[in-house]
């Protein structure tokens, strides 16, 4: 308990020594707020850091420009031999969303000829079917021999699912199909 | 295996509804949409529909297949 005051008073006075007895109370709340916003991303970034194991993949996915999407991946392998890391699949899958969004735009592009309306569409679709997705994954290998690792992001090939059906509804409305 | 994968999978009217509802949002008339397209253009679309689709389907059908496997 003693040791918790002498720290609060320790920062004070350091507060004090800075502003002067005027700004004695309105710094704390400024302070407060400071400190929340450096926290917040050291603590993403070393939760992310390479450096824990002997050998490291690490992963970085894409954003797209209507879907907000994000996709790490770390995985360690640490004291272990003979071990195989597939990540093809996540790769095939981001290009085929791409693939998607590109042919619902460039349908609703053809299709709607007032250019405000056409982008109000668009981003609206998109918006509509995934707000924001991120997906995190970390694995961890140890003292293993001969194993095979394969991840695949399962928000990705839902997204997938979705963006083709959204584009087989618009196709269908518009009288293509 | 396969089962759990089209759990997620979204009934197509729940689509359909939703992209209805976007286009009577911004006024727009599937109707009066039509005829912005030529037929050319029609039969490009169609066809790059399909190709996407056949392309979905074989993603899918091979994660479905290394999933079986293992």
């Amino acid at each position: 308990m003693s040791v918790y005051r002498s720290k609060t008073e320790g920062t004070n006075r350091f507060h004090e020594d800075l502003y002067g007895d005027d700004y004695a109370c309105q710094p704390k709340e400024t302070d407060c707020d400071t400190n929340n916003y450096q926290s917040a991303p050291a603590y993403f970034e070393n939760s992310f850091s390479p450096n824990f194991g002997e050998a490291s993949v690490v992963q970085d996915g894409d954003e797209y420009s209507y879907m907000e999407q994000e996709s790490a991946e770390v995985i360690w392998v640490k004291e272990s031999c003979n071990i195989t890391v597939n990540s093809t699949d996540t790769q095939i899958s981001a290009s085929l969303q791409a693939a998607l969004q590109l042919a619902i735009s460039i349908v609703i592009r053809l299709s709607i000829a007032d250019s405000a309306d056409e982008e109000a569409v668009e981003q609206e679709l998109m918006q509509t079917i995934s707000s924001s997705q991120v997906n995190k994954q970390k694995i961890f290998i140890y003292n293993t021999k001969d194993a095979t690792v394969t991840t695949t992001d399962t928000d990705i090939s839902v997204n997938i699912q979705l963006l083709l059906q959204i584009l087989i509804a618009l196709v269908i409305m518009i009288d293509i199909l | 295996m396969s089962e759990s994968s089209k759990k997620v999978n979204m009934p197509d009217k729940l689509v359909e509804v939703m992209v209805d509802s976007v286009f009577r949002k911004n006024g727009i008339k599937p109707e009066e949409v039509k005829n912005n397209l030529s037929e050319k253009q029609r039969e490009m679309l169609k066809e790059m529909v399909a190709d996407l689709k056949q392309q979905v389907e074989e993603f899918q059908q091979k994660r479905n297949e290394s999933k079986t496997e293992e």
